[in-house]
Formats: C-alpha cells, sequence, structure tokens
C-alpha cells in the first residue's frame, strides 16, 4: 500500500469514532421518525373518524393521505442530515488544527514523513469525501428499508406517494445530496470536493501567515466564488450546455489552482 | 554534512534567527548552546523544513531537504509527537508502515532497554516516558542524522541517566548528531562539537576536544567566557 493510502487509511481511523456516531444518530432518528410520524397519523385519522363520526373518504378529502415527502421533511429526518452536514464541515477544520492544537503536536510526525506533503492534502480531502460518500450511501440504504415500515404502519388506502425516489425528487436541497442523474452527481460532488479544497487552502494560508493568511484565505475563497459565478453574468449569451461545460473547465482550474497553492505552503511556508 | 548558511528567520519584527551558520558532521555529536529564545529549536526546525527560513540556505549532504531526506535525518522535538489515544505499538507500526528504514529489532531493543509496555498509551506516558519514546522512536529509524530539540528538558533523574546511556551506546555512533540544550552537564563529555548561539547568532563555534587539549577549558568554561562577558 502506497503512503497515500496508508495516510487515508489512518485519516478515516482517526475519524471512525465520529463517523460511527453520525450513522447511529441518523438511523436512530430517522427510524423514530417514520414510526412515530406513521402511528400519529393513523392514531389522529382513528380518532378524527371516530369522534366526528366521518367515513375514511371524507377524512382523506379534509386531512389528506401521509406520503414519505411528508416523513422526509420532517426534523426526524432532517434534523440528523443538518446536523451530520454541521459536524462534517467542522470537522473540515478539525482535520487541521487538531494536528497543531491536540494535546501533541502530531503535524510534525505528518510533515516530516518520507513522501510529498501535498499526500497529506489530499489523505485528508479523501477521507471527508469518504465519509460523505459513506452517510450518502447509508442513507440510501436506509429508505428502502424506511419506506417498507411506513407501508407497514399506514393502511394503503392512507398512503400518498411512499416511493422514496420521488419524495426525494420533490425536495431540491435532497436532489442536491442525492443527485437522480450522474450529471448531477459530477456537478454537486465536484463543487464540493471544490469547496473542501478551497476550504484546506484557506487554512493553509493561515497556517502559514496566521492572521494576514485569515485574510488572504478569505480573499482567495472569494475570488474563487467569483470565478465561478462569473459564466451566469452572462447566461443570456449562453447556451445551457456550454455554461455547464464553462462552469466544468472553472471548477477543475480552481480546483487545480488550490492544489498548486496548497503544495506550494505546505512545502515552502506552513510553520509548525 | 549538514550545513546551514547565513540563515535568517523573523516572527513579525522580530528577528530569531540572524545570519546563522555552522557545520555538523556525520560520526559528530555538535551542541547548540544558549539560554531560551537564543534560537536553538527554530534552526532544527529549519533544517528539517517545519519552519521556513527568510534567507540563507540549508543543505543536507549537498542537497535541499525533499521527501528523501526524512529518510536520512530525523527530528526528536522536546514533545511527544504521537497522538495520545495510540499505544507505544501502534506508534511503532505507524512509524514501520511509513518508514522503509525503520529498524523494528532496534526499536524492541530500546523498548526493553527502557522497561516500557508497548501496550501503553501515549496519553498515560509521564514525561521522563514520553522523552523515551520519543527517543526510541527518531532512533530506530537507520538515518545518517539526528537532531534532537533539549532531550533532557524537564524530565527526572533516572530518566536523564537511561537517555545519557542511550548516547554512550553504538546506537549514536556513526550518526550525525545535532542536539540543543541550555542544560549542558549531562553530555560535556560526550560533544564533539560546541555552538554557542545569542539572539539567533553564533557567539562561538569550537571543537571541545580541541579547546580541551590545547586551552584547558571545560565547555562550561567558554560558555561563562561568552555568556558572561
Amino acid at each position: 500500500m502506497n503512503r497515500f493510502l496508508k495516510l487515508v487509511n489512518f485519516e478515516i481511523n482517526r475519524a471512525s469514532k465520529l463517523f460511527a456516531s453520525l450513522l447511529a444518530i441518523v438511523a436512530v432518528s430517522q427510524f423514530a421518525g417514520v414510526v412515530v410520524r406513521s402511528k400519529s397519523y393513523v392514531s389522529e385519522a382513528s380518532r378524527v373518524m371516530r369522534e366526528q363520526s366521518i367515513t375514511q373518504a371524507e377524512f382523506l378529502s379534509s386531512h389528506g393521505t401521509i406520503s414519505f415527502s411528508q416523513i422526509i421533511t420532517s426534523l426526524w429526518f432532517l434534523g440528523p442530515i443538518a446536523l451530520s452536514a454541521a459536524l462534517l464541515i467542522l470537522y473540515i477544520f478539525l482535520i487541521w488544527y487538531r494536528d497543531w492544537f491536540g494535546k501533541n503536536t502530531f503535524i510534525y510526525r505528518l510533515l516530516m514523513l518520507p513522501t510529498e506533503r501535498i499526500n497529506i492534502f489530499f489523505a485528508k480531502a479523501t477521507a471527508i469525501v469518504l465519509l460523505v460518500l459513506g452517510l450518502i450511501a447509508f442513507q440510501l440504504f436506509l429508505l428502502p428499508m424506511q419506506q417498507t415500515i411506513l407501508e407497514s404502519l399506514v393502511p394503503a388506502e392512507f398512503l400518498g406517494y411512499s416511493d422514496y425516489h420521488h419524495a426525494l425528487n420533490s425536495f431540491w436541497f435532497l436532489s442536491l445530496i442525492i443527485p437522480h442523474s450522474f450529471d448531477q452527481f459530477l456537478l454537486s460532488y465536484g463543487v464540493g470536493i471544490m469547496a473542501v479544497f478551497l476550504l484546506f487552502t484557506a487554512i493553509l494560508f493561515e497556517r502559514s501567515f496566521r492572521w494576514k493568511g485569515i485574510v488572504i484565505g478569505i480573499l482567495f475563497i472569494i475570488f474563487a466564488g467569483l470565478l465561478l459565478m462569473a459564466p451566469f453574468f452572462a447566461e443570456d449569451m449562453l447556451y445551457p450546455t456550454e455554461l455547464l461545460l464553462l462552469e466544468g473547465v472553472l471548477l477543475i482550474l480552481i480546483t487545480a489552482l488550490s492544489i498548486v497553492i496548497s503544495r506550494f505552503l505546505l512545502n515552502k511556508k506552513v510553520t509548525v | 554534512m549538514i550545513e546551514v548558511k547565513n540563515i535568517s528567520k523573523k516572527f513579525g519584527r522580530k528577528k530569531v534567527l540572524d545570519g546563522l551558520s555552522f557545520q555538523a558532521n556525520k560520526g559528530e555529536i555538535t551542541c547548540l548552546i544558549g539560554i531560551n529564545g537564543s534560537g536553538k529549536t527554530t534552526t532544527l526546525k529549519a533544517i528539517m523544513a517545519l519552519t521556513p527560513i527568510s534567507e540563507g540556505q540549508i543543505l543536507i549532504d549537498e542537497s535541499p531537504i525533499s521527501k528523501s531526506s526524512y529518510e536520512k535525518v530525523t527530528f526528536i522535538p522536546d514533545t511527544i509527537t504521537m497522538l495520545p489515544n495510540m499505544t507505544i505499538k501502534e506508534s511503532m507500526m505507524f512509524m514501520r508502515d511509513f518508514y522503509t528504514n525503520w529498524n523494528a529489532d532496534r526499536a524492541s531493543q530500546l523498548l526493553s532497554f527502557f522497561k516500557l509496555d508497548e501496550n501503553t498509551r501515549i496519553s498515560e506516558l509521564s514525561k521522563g516516558n514520553a522523552a523515551k519514546i520519543n527517543l526510541l522512536l527518531g532512533l530506530s529509524i537507520d538515518v545518517d542524522y539526528v537532531l534532537m530539540d533539549e532531550p533532557f528538558s524537564g524530565i527526572d533523574m533516572f530518566s536523564r541517566e537511561q537517555i545519557a546511556d542511550v548516547f554512550n551506546s553504538h546506537l549514536i555512533e556513526d550518526r550525525g548528531v545535532i542536539i540543543t540544550t541550555h542544560e549542558i552537564g549531562d553530555i560535556e563529555h560526550l560533544i564533539d562539537k560546541a555552538v554557542l548561539l545569542e539572539n539567533g547568532k553564533v557567539l562561538k563555534e569550537f571543537n571541545t576536544e580541541e579547546i580541551r587539549m590545547q586551552e584547558g577549558k571545560s565547555v562550561v568554561d567558554v560558555m561563562r567566557e561568552v555568556f558572561l562577558r
């Protein structure tokens, strides 16, 4: 196994407890959400039909069916996703800063490894991407089971769209996380990976130039953001495919720039 | 040979290294001596490219430091650099995984010599034992040069004795060693060359044997002359 893969393995192991905790929180909260929401809907339906002496059809016309979309938009479901996203964003910073400010200064050890220092950068970025993909894969694994639970708890006549694919496509933010086409996957995750690289570069600016580095890092991120948005200012003059292509090229260029700067900072400027 | 040529380093407005130059040869122990803040640690970090220098040049066997240099030179800082939740065994496995010249036999010998249990967590080590593990991890790589930052600082008498024994052993022979200290007592008789630093400058550089033979002075005598002038 080459040193880069060893570093990735090492970083993944370091994040394993956090990752396992997130998986547990997601699973427990979402399954609880499916059960609680389904049961409360069924008991509400029974109570209303009994107390108001109305038929099932009347209840459905006034209250509607329950669908998987309603489950997906509940706090039970979105809460752990938001928590995971927030913790992973925090982890982008933690993955570097703990090596400088942790109890033992592990960055000494990392920077003195007989490998290109940029491999540390790539290993940390790969670990973040794998954690994200791992969480997404886990979510995709849970969805059919959650759908089955919903269908088993709610009588068919009270069920609206119970198919999770439909629910995912109904919400733009969920289709960003779980894209339904390969193009969208490339775009969503391309932007995500670029964002991780940009933040890593900003962190390395800070680790190289301290306060001045924070300013340089922020300016670098603003510059990259403006560059990425620039084609949208000429949107009227471009076909959608041209726009997509241009965005793809800019994405690659900004990511490459981020790598080149980070390599320079790690080799020549970073201070322990 | 490690050649430090006219290096300077500023932290903000403060110049911590100011045109510093010296050489350290293979097979010799070179000691950088100075009070706190004289630039000793910064010099070692600069050699390992852990702190960028503003001016000057550092060469290891006539080449600037690169990734392959880390299999030629090892740095033993004054604090342990392994993660607190790792055991000694895991720390050694980490080194074995990344260094092709990791010497597992030597690591085991040192572990026995220091009488440490490989299943102990790094976070559970006393300062003295942490210093020993630092030494073990650094000296178990088959390198030509070893840089040590204050290996005797703040540790108990028995640990100091054990570490001093390592200096007397075959583990140091044939390697070029650069050691920093402000407590010369433990190793005065071992060092070949002394470099006295103040405010990032070399005040005096001398061969300890020569000064002993020619002027009848110990390193401490010369330090008194230079620092208390």
